[in-house]
Order: structure tokens, then sequence, then C-alpha cells
């Protein structure tokens, strides 16, 4: 049987992040991608349910960056069997979560998978998270936040987090989809010579959809938080700096 | 359309959560700009007492074995079919882990438009902007809310909940469950509370936070003398707790603890914003970070760009000698 | 001379012990065979000669441990001349052939064999009274070590000893009998003439038979041990030569790519070590000088290199016939070592160094983190991090490649791009130097004087990669693959004379491991630079530094690259009072951060730097300085002084500040060291 992991490409925060001229849009021309991290986690809890009980994994994306072939790759390096790839005229847009859910249905619906995984939110997804998306338009139970899955007769149970160490263990019947928050462990390392291996042998399925009309919200502009740094910095050397701080507990009596 | 605002009542346990009352205020501040209406969703079994607990103008109630638990499917089918049969101007959901499951469904089941991660909204020249945090929090991205019924998935911990008048107790309307709680899919609910925790960080005066920072297991041990030396628990933000070098009785955040100390003391801590969410509100909060764009900064009341062993190790020497 | 049935008798035994000697002989050559790859015979004759001297002198064994070696060189010997003495022996028995009371070259070859064989009696009792009194073979209780090695080692160091001893023992008392037999005493035999005196008294009958049962002792017993031989340890006399003689002559700090064998890269099983590997097996004499210089072991961590030969060679031993004969052995983390033990090991090659008989442990060790790696065993959770930004990034940091030259601009002047203009040095800068916060001082410090002497240098800003020098040690060979392959993108943009570096790992990788990648250009190392500017007058000491300080060898500086020189010639340059640590050139003690280690969590009791900062402490009150040239080692020590509690006493320091504060560069902030000036 088969397990779908919903996979995106979106911009890496760990580099600097710049505005377009256009003021809506990141200046994209400056932005290196990376596998949103939470997919990564939806990938490896979909190969440990797939380890468990011999199903196959597809990795399923849509090519928005142009550069999703690497994450696909690494994917199949990591035990993925199948990866699609959904190829458009993407180029200046801002697919949103809801126009990118209404492109991976028919695909997911071909697929007829008993689950579908990916990552419980996206830095870019405005217009809301993409596992309950999906949902919505399959008629399939969900949950979100998952940090961790078994699959037992006909059903999957999972275990959600909620808050304050507080979890939810609900049972879905199949299909369903799971918006994960991290996987049971860690994701996997997947060294180097493998993707490489990978990317001579394996080959990645390509489907050209349409660009499909959005209804998302409009942004009229985007901008930075308000200058980081109401904090009152301290400087000086450690001792100095040390000396200061123990000086502020004491006045507020907190020494 | 209505000009009614509706706001999902979220609650566990028998208790609402903090961050209903927050959109709960940030409906009342909208809807004082133009007289609409307050509704709030109250769904469950056996909560009709909560209903008088609501500051709202009307509370709809809907009572149903199936609603005992804000279960995604459950409450997400609930919700739309109430807002399907009389659409509100604007429906807030709090951006939590129940939110989350519902609001995205709902505005795609409806096709609504949805705003997600949502720390801002106000009426300006008559139109309303929501101001949304894209990219961890690195970006904030001001939409405009068209006409269309608009669904609104809020932070928590972004909008106050004291600048609420008073209010006149409301009416309350019991409403039939909805014909599609018959057919759902999801079977069973078992809710978990965390082991016995070694310490309730909740209740500390004082807490020292360790984050990524800290970089290896080893170097926790000099953070704990810190925190003893401060008469401090020490506590760690997300990334530890999954390394499992802290128990999540430990975790501070969103997914994990709200506190409240009088002494937050963040060691290499950057600041994500669901760990903001869960410590802004202690009283004096003082951040060492290499990074002097950690976003941490931002909440904290002192900064320090350094490195924090450094530090940490002058403090040890001073409260210890 | 003996009787016919006597020699029928020795014959027909020598035929069976020869023929069984050769059946064991022949499987442990099968097994060795099934090791990857082959020797190349043809270093054999080039290398027979030089070799061979060496292990006459006893060199190998002689850099540590000088009593215990001159026990085991009079063993040694007394061993080699016994080859000559068993075959007139042999003579003896058969045709009666006698060197007694003769003159001339046989009584030289009497007086020493006469001697030898004191020497080697003496020297063996004293080696088994070490092993069997004084036990200093431990292993801690975390290393793995299969059952049969506890018990196994002290019986066959007990054979092999006795045998030595009642063989030699038996054949000086057989002389003294021919002594007595003669009648007087024979001037060129003194030892085997002055035992003979406890013979006075004896008949013509019981000598005779004490002569026929000392001379089956002696030779009679090779023929009872000959079949024993090949799997005692006592095979080391073959397998140590052999294996010396056998080694190619790669530099210690290029790795070669990893075998792949059924699907496996590197190894997981015997059959998937190197033929080498497996020839260490029974080249290994059990003397655990490896595991005495071993930083992981000297911190109670379960790795101890010798454990791992001796345990492959027990394994080998009690699984001979079938892993001879083609069957699949259990995985290495089985029988030869452990998980964590492989894990733990810093690739400082302390051990491949220190052993005498030419044994590479350390290989075996990274083969098996590649077989770990290549199947995607979980990866401690810092290395798996630091591999992933590596991939991404190429640097450990997580940082934007962008960033990586963020330091240079804090210069008040801009040190050129190399992909932009031709220098003369290119400065490979490498990961730490660059994005550390604790390190970019010293960067910066080093620019400085780089641009005060009118070096013409550049960097390649955020084009360099992490040279991956821990990445291939880590068992990431694709991962050490793809930053290569960058790096040499970068540097074909560049035009340059010679490469210098700060870091000595990216130094090591880039001179011993990119020429196989084709790249070929002299590499410095920033203290060989540093030193010839200070030496030549680009660099003028202005104010010459008094204090005490002592060195730290990088292990990829000092051992692998042997360059111990350059830094002490600036320390003495700068007129600092150098004093060395027991341990030090060649000898140096990591720090514990290489092979990886620096991106781990370590489950050591104390770490090597803490005990490297004790013994740097021990040279004197008066020690103010701990001088590094590495920028990890920064790291590390500045990290071990406060955890020891030295901080304030003894301050590491990098020999660039040293040097910065000795020249007095405008707008460099000197370091507060005593000057000569000060001090008087």
């Amino acid at each position: 049987m088969t397990i779908v992991v919903v996979m995106e490409q979106v911009p890496d925060v760990v580099e600097e992040l710049a505005i377009a001229p256009s003021g809506t849009d990141l200046d994209r021309d400056a932005v290196s991608y990376v596998v949103n991290e939470y997919d990564d986690h939806a990938l490896e809890e979909a190969l440990l349910l797939a380890e468990a009980t011999g199903d196959e994994v597809v990795a399923v994306g849509i090519d928005t960056t142009g550069e999703l072939d690497q994450a696909l790759y690494t994917a199949l390096a990591k035990g993925a069997r199948r990866a699609i790839k959904l190829t458009g005229d993407f180029e200046g847009t801002w697919l949103s979560t809801r126009a990118a859910a209404r492109l991976l249905v028919p695909v997911i619906q071909e697929l007829e998978p008993r689950l579908v995984l990916t990552g419980v939110q996206a830095p870019d997804d405005l217009d809301g998270q993409l596992a309950p998306t999906l949902a919505a338009l399959l008629g399939w139970p969900h949950a979100s936040v998952v940090i961790g899955s078994q699959l037992v007769d006909g059903a999957v149970q999972v275990r959600k987090e909620l808050w304050g160490g507080m979890t939810m263990t609900l049972e879905l019947e199949l299909p369903a989809v799971l918006g994960v928050q991290a996987a049971r462990q860690a994701p996997r390392y997947v060294p180097i010579s493998r993707v490489r291996q990978v990317m001579r042998e394996a080959s990645i399925e390509t489907r050209d959809v349409e660009t499909p009309g959005d209804l998302a919200p409009a942004i009229m502009r985007l901008r930075f938080p308000e200058e980081a740094g109401q904090a009152e910095i301290l400087t000086g050397s450690a001792s100095e700096i040390a000396d200061r701080i123990i000086e502020l507990l004491r006045a507020r009596g907190l020494l | 359309m209505a000009q009614r605002i509706a706001v999902l009542v979220e609650h566990l346990e028998g208790q609402p959560t903090d961050v209903t009352f927050e959109l709960l205020g940030l409906a009342r501040r909208i809807a004082n700009t133009n007289g609409a209406p307050v509704e709030a969703l109250l769904f469950g079994q056996g909560v009709r007492h909560l209903a008088e607990t609501i500051p709202a103008d009307r509370v709809v109630l809907v009572e149903d074995p199936r609603l005992r638990y804000l279960t995604p499917e459950a409450t997400a089918v609930t919700l739309a079919a109430l807002l399907r049969a009389d659409p509100p101007r604007l429906a807030l959901i709090p951006n939590t882990s129940l939110g989350m499951d519902v609001a995205a469904w709902v505005a795609a089941a409806l096709d609504w438009p949805l705003i997600a991660y949502c720390e801002g909204l106000e009426a300006r020249d008559g139109q309303l902007v929501a101001t949304a945090q894209l990219f961890g929090g690195k970006i904030l991205a001001d939409v405009r809310i068209d006409d269309r019924p608009t669904v609104i998935s809020a932070l928590a911990g972004a909008f106050a909940a004291d600048a609420m008048q008073p209010e006149p107790p409301g009416t309350i309307e019991r409403r039939d469950p909805p014909s599609e709680l018959a057919a759902l899919h999801t079977r069973s609910v078992v809710l978990e509370r965390p082991e016995a925790a070694d310490v309730d960080i909740t209740r500390a005066e004082k807490i020292v936070a360790v984050g990524r920072g800290i970089e290896s297991k080893d170097n926790l041990e000099l953070a704990e003398q810190l925190a003893q030396a401060l008469g401090a628990v020490l506590a760690a933000s997300r990334p530890l707790v999954d390394a499992g070098w802290l128990p999540r009785s430990r975790q501070v955040g969103k997914s994990g603890l709200k506190v409240k100390p009088k002494l937050y003391f963040a060691l290499g801590i950057s600041g994500a914003p669901e760990h903001l969410e869960g410590m802004k509100d202690a009283e004096l909060i003082i951040a060492v970070n290499k990074d002097p764009k950690a976003p941490i900064f931002s909440v904290a009341d002192y900064g320090v760009v350094a490195d924090l062993f450094e530090v940490a190790e002058a403090l040890l020497e001073r409260l210890e000698g | 001379m003996l009787t016919t049935s006597e020699r029928i008798a020795f014959v027909l035994i020598a035929l069976a012990s020869l023929l069984l000697t050769a059946h064991g002989v022949s499987r442990i050559v099968r097994a060795i065979a099934r090791g990857q790859g082959r020797p190349n015979w043809g270093i054999f004759f080039r290398r027979v000669i030089p070799v061979s001297l060496d292990i006459l002198l006893q060199r190998p064994i002689f850099r540590t441990r000088p009593f215990v070696s001159l026990l085991h060189a009079g063993v040694f010997f007394a061993f080699v001349f016994y080859g000559l003495v068993n075959i007139f022996d042999l003579a003896e028995g058969f045709i009666g052939f006698s060197t007694l009371h003769r003159g001339g070259i046989a009584a030289l070859y009497n007086l020493i064999a006469d001697l030898l064989s004191v020497a080697a009696l003496a020297g063996m009792l004293g080696l088994l009274i070490r092993r069997f009194g004084l036990r200093p073979f431990r292993f801690n209780e975390r290393v793995l070590l299969l059952p049969s090695v506890r018990f196994g080692i002290s019986r066959d160091s007990a054979i092999v000893g006795g045998f030595i001893l009642l063989h030699v023992g038996s054949r000086w008392i057989g002389q003294a009998v021919r002594v007595a037999e003669s009648g007087r005493p024979d001037w060129s035999q003194p030892t085997a003439s002055l035992v003979a005196t406890l013979f006075h008294g004896w008949n013509e009958a019981a000598l005779t038979m004490a002569s026929h049962v000392t001379w089956w002792l002696a030779l009679g017993l090779i023929l009872a041990f000959l079949p024993y031989f090949p799997y005692s340890k006592h095979i080391h006399l073959f397998m140590a030569p052999l294996n010396l003689i056998l080694r190619e002559a790669r530099p210690l700090g290029q790795l070669e790519p990893p075998t792949s064998s059924d699907g496996t890269l590197g190894a997981e099983r015997l059959e998937q070590l190197r033929w080498y590997q497996l020839l260490d097996a029974y080249a290994c004499i059990m003397c655990n000088r490896c595991q005495d210089v071993c930083p992981a072991h000297g911190t109670g961590r379960a790795l101890s290199p010798a454990a791992l030969e001796i345990n492959k060679r027990y394994y080998l031993n009690r699984n001979l016939a079938a892993f001879a004969g083609g069957a699949t052995s259990p995985p290495l983390l089985e029988i030869a070592t452990s998980k964590e033990a492989v894990w733990s090991c810093t690739t400082c090659a302390a051990c491949v160094r220190i052993c005498p008989v030419g044994n590479r442990p350390m290989l075996d060790l990274i083969d098996i983190r590649r077989a770990l790696v290549n199947r995607g065993d979980p990866l401690d959770p810092n290395l798996q991090s630091a591999l992933e930004s590596l991939a991404r990034y190429g640097n450990s940091f997580g940082k934007p490649a962008r960033q990586r030259a963020r330091w240079a601009k804090e210069l008040p002047f801009t040190i050129k791009d190399a992909r932009k203009e031709p220098v003369e040095y290119l400065w490979f800068v490498g990961d730490f130097a660059s994005f550390d916060p604790r390190m970019q001082e010293n960067t910066k410090t080093v620019a400085q004087l780089f641009h005060a002497a009118g070096l013409d240098f550049g960097i390649l800003y955020e084009d360099e990669r992490n040279a991956g020098n821990d990445v291939r040690r880590v068992g990431e060979e694709g991962l050490f693959e793809m930053l290569v392959e960058q790096n040499l993108a970068a540097l074909e943009k560049a035009q340059f004379r010679a490469i210098v570096t700060t870091d000595p790992h990216t130094y090591n990788a880039l001179k011993n491991e990119y020429p196989a990648y084709g790249f070929r250009v002299p590499v410095y190392h920033y203290t060989e630079v540093l030193a010839e500017l200070l030496e030549r007058g680009a660099l003028r000491v202005q104010q010459p530094l008094r204090a005490a300080v002592t060195y730290h060898d990088p292990c990829y500086l000092g051992r692998y690259n042997r360059i111990t020189a350059a830094p002490r010639r600036i320390i003495r340059a700068l007129g600092l009072e150098l004093r060395e640590m027991p341990r030090h050139g060649e000898n140096t003690y990591c720090c514990g951060a290489g092979g990886g280690q620096i991106w781990m969590d370590s489950g050591g009791q104390e770490r090597p730097s803490e005990q490297r900062i004790r013994e740097a402490v021990a040279l004197g009150d008066d020690l103010r300085y701990f001088v590094v040239s590495c920028p990890k080692d920064m790291a590390m020590y500045s990290d071990a002084v406060k955890t020891t509690g030295y901080e304030g006493r003894l301050t590491v320091i990098d020999v660039a500040r040293l040097v910065a504060s000795a020249v007095r560069i405008d707008g460099l902030e000197p370091e507060s060291i005593p000057v000569e000036s000060e001090a008087r």
C-alpha cells in the first residue's frame, strides 16, 4: 500500500531574507531554498511507518523553485520508492496553500494512498496549513501537530501534541491526512554518495499542471518586524556584564 | 453579509484557554469600530456552565458527546456547518494545536480566504487589515481583508485580553449538532497528561532557560549550576527537549508551557515565535545570545551579545565566590 | 651424537611438525588474502633491506619504554643468532660436529651464543615477570574484549615465554653438560663453563644422558612448538617485518578511498577490511603501546586500538578454517570493537605512530565509520547536523556561505579577492577561523600580520568550503568528495603560487588528500609563513616578550605533517622561553577535537584537553602561556583551562597573537604580555 508524503521547498530563513522592490514578495533572486523542516519530519515518519508495514512511500512535490529535484532525490535516497514532481509555470508566483492543495488532490487520488503525510506548517503558508486543507478537499479525516503514529488494522493511531506536555491520541480511519510536527525519531542522515547514486539510477516522474487561479488574500506589503532590540544591550567584558546583571537582580530583590 | 464576528471558544478539561479571551478581546475591539456583535461558538459536552463565563454578545452552544474533546474532524464539521448556514464577517480561530486543525479545514471546505499566523488586526479607513507572521516571524505581511467572509487563525499571546469592557451577560443560543457529526471517521480519543513533572516550571519565580546555543548536552551542567546559584529552575526551548536532553516538563513555548516568572534568564535562545509565546510575559527577561539580531532581544529587557559560556561562568564565579 | 633411532625419530617428528605448521600458515595466508586489495610486491625488494636494518637496530621498538625494549632486544638478538645455533646443534646431533674448545671463528661463535643465551633468558624472565607479576596490560572496563582474549593472552604468553626459556635454557645447560663432559672449562663459553661446575662428580653415563635430554629439549621442543607457532603471538616475528616492509609509502595524512564489496562501502565485516588490516592482527604483539597513547582510552572511553587488533586475531584464530575457507565473518562491531569505541576515535594517529610492528588500527575505525554512515546508522545528533550544514552551506556552523568572510569587513584594509586578481599566497582560512566568534580575533590578527609584512595574499571569500579533512575521517566519503569538488572549482578561479592555511586539518587535507584529485600546489601552515616573515625581517620584533610558555603541537601539524620547528622558531624569535611538555613534537597528545569529535558529544569522564592542561601546568608555576597554532585547539583549550580551574594562571593564546604583541602593529591591540623592558 501507499503512503504519500508531500514535500515543499521554502526559503531558507538561515539566510538573510530581502523584500523585492514590489514590496509584496521576497527578493527571490537572493533566496535559497531548503526542504521545509517539518516535511523532513513527515518523510521520516512515513519511512518509519512503511518500514513497519512494507508500505511504499511516494514523495510528491510541486516544483515552484526549479530546484525540487534535489529534495526528491534525497527522499528517494532515504527510502522513498517513487518521487513525483508537478511542474508548471510558477515563475514569479507565490503559490498559495489552497492552490497547491488543488494541484495535489488529483495526484493523491490517483495514487490511492492510505495515508498522506506532510509538515504541520511551512514558513510561507500565509493562507493556512496544507494538511487540513488537503483533508477538507479530499474529505478524509486528519490531525495536525502529530508527533507519532502507528498503523493499526484499518486505522492510524496518531499522537497529537497539545501544550504543556499534554497529548491527544486519536484513531483515524484510513485514508487520512497527517500534519507532522516531529517524527518519532530525528530525520535520518543520508550519505551524499547514496544521493548521488540515486541521481544516477533513479528517476523522478514529472506531471505538467496548469497554474490555478488564486483566491488567496491580497498581500498589501511585506515588512520586517520593528527593529529587534528594545532590550537594553549590556556591553563590556564578561565580568563587567556579570557585575551588571548581579546589580540588576539585586535591585529587583531577585538575589 | 453580516458584520458579526465569530470566535471559536477553545477549551480543554472544562477550562476555556487564555487565547480564547484574547480573541474575544480582539473581536470586541474590532466590533467597537462598527457596532457589530461578537459571537462565541462553544462546542462540547456538558459545557453549558462555561457559556456564562464567556464575554460575548451571544454564545452559540452546540453540545454532543462527539464534541467532548475538540477533535479535528468533529470540531471542523460543526464549525463549518454553522458558518455556512450564517456567514459572519470574520471567524477568529486560535492558531493553536487544536485551532490549526480547524481553521484551514473550514476555510478550504467553505472556500473562504484564510489568514494564518495573524498577530495584528485593525480597521484602517474602514478597511480591515491583518498582519501575519511569515518565515518564522522574520517577515510580517500586511494583508487586506476583502469583502468575503474570512477566517483568521490568530496567534496566542498576540492580542490583549484585558482591553475588554465588562460585558453584560449575552444571550445563549443552543443549536442542534449538525448532521455531518453522524459520519465521522475518528474512532477514539484519549487525552494524556504529562508524566508527573520533576519540577513545575510554571510556578518557578526564576527560570534559567537554555536553547540551541548551549551546543552540547555536556554544557547543560554549567546552566544547571547557574540555575542553582540563582535559586532558579532550569528550562529549555524545544530543540533541547526534542533532543532528549531535558524532559518535556521543562519546555517553554507554544507546545510546551507558558511561564510568567519574575526572572527569565535566556541562554543561547534565539527566540522563535513559538518560544516567545511561552515566556514573553515574564517580569524581567535577560537574554544572552551571540547573534545581535536574535528575536529574543525584541522581548528581553536586557540583552547581552556575547558567548553565553563566558557570561555564565563569570556570573557563577560571582554567585558562588 | 644421537643414536640412530633418535635420528630417525627426529626426522619423522620434524616432518610431521613441518606439515602441521605449513597447514596453519597456509590457513593464515588464505585468511589474510580474503582482505581487500593485494600487496604491492614490487616494493618488497626496495624496502626489505632498509626495513630489516631498522628492525635489526630495534628502532621501532625503542620509540618508547626503553627498559622493556632492552629486554626485548636481548630476546630478539638471541633469536636471530639462534638461527645459526640451532643449525650447528642439529649438525652436532646428527654428524657429531662440535665447536667445543675450538679457537678462531668457532670461539667467537661460542662466545656470542653463550652471552646471548643469558641475555635471552634474562630478557624473557624480565618480560614474564613484568607480564605476570606487574600485570601492566589492562583495558578499561568499557572496552569490548572477546571472552577468549583475557585468558588467551596469558596462556599464549606463558606458552611462548615458557618455550623460549626452555629452549634457550636447555641449549645453555646442554652446552654446560658438554663442557663438563670434556672435563675442562671452555673459555669461549664462560657462562656455560660456570654452570658446568654443577656437574662435577656426575659419571659419564649420567652426562651422556643429560646431553641427549638437553638436546631434545632444545631442538625437539622446536618441533613440538612449531605447529602452535602460527597461532601464537610469536608469529609477529614474521608478520611484523612483513607488515613493515609491505607498507605503502602513503603519507599518514592521506586515506585510501573506501573499499566497496557486496554493496558495502568501508568495512562491516572482517573480509571487507584490506589485506593489510588483517595482517595487522597477526603482526600485533599485544604490547598495548597504542592504548597507552590513545586519548580516547586515556579518558575512559571504550576505545582500545590494541583490543581491536587482539580481538581480530582471536576471532580469526578460533574460526580460522571457516574464515580461510570463505565463511562470512560476524559484524566487526560484534567481534572487534564497539560502536562507542568507533565514534570516540579522534584520528590523532598516535596509535599508528607508536606501533612497533607498523599496525594502523585507526584505519579500521575509519572504515567501520564509513560503513556505518553509508548504511544510514543513526549518527550523533550534533554530528548529523554538522554534516547537514556542511552539505548545505559548506561549513559546520550552519551559517550562510555569504557570511564566511564577514570577519574581514572589520579590518582597516581590504583583503584581495583571489578569484578576481592574482595573489602570491591564497589564504585558505577554514571554518573555525572564519565562523567561530572566539577565533575571529586571531584570524584578523593573522590578516594584519600578513598585511603589515607586505605579503601578497588573498582569500576565496564565500567560495571557500570546509576542506573536508574531518568529514572524510568521520566516514562521509561522498560529502568529502563533494567538498573537494566545490573547493577545486573555487580554486580554479584563482591565480596563486601557494596556499597558506590557518587550520592544520585544512593543511592536511590540501597537502595530502587533494593531490589524489589532481591538485598539487605548495601548501604552508601560517606558522611557517610567519616564521619566514620574522626571519627575513618583513616583521620586526619591536618589543621582545618575556614569559615562560609551552607549545602544543596539533596532531595534524606535528604528528601528521612533522611541522614542529616553525612554531618554535617563532616563539624563540619573540624572546619567549619555551618549555616543552613531555609529549611534544611528533609525540604530541591530542586535544580531543579531531576526526569529527568537535561535532560530537564526548562521553569521556575527563577530556584529553584537560589532561593536557594539567601536563602544561606541571611545567612550573611561572608558566604563563599555552601557545596553540590551531583554531580547534584554541576552542578546546580555552574551555579546558576553565574547567580545570587554571583560568588566570595559564592563558591559551594563538601564536599569531604573540607575534602581534611583539611586532606592535598600528591599530592592533597588543596583548598584555610582559615585554622585556617591563619585566626588568
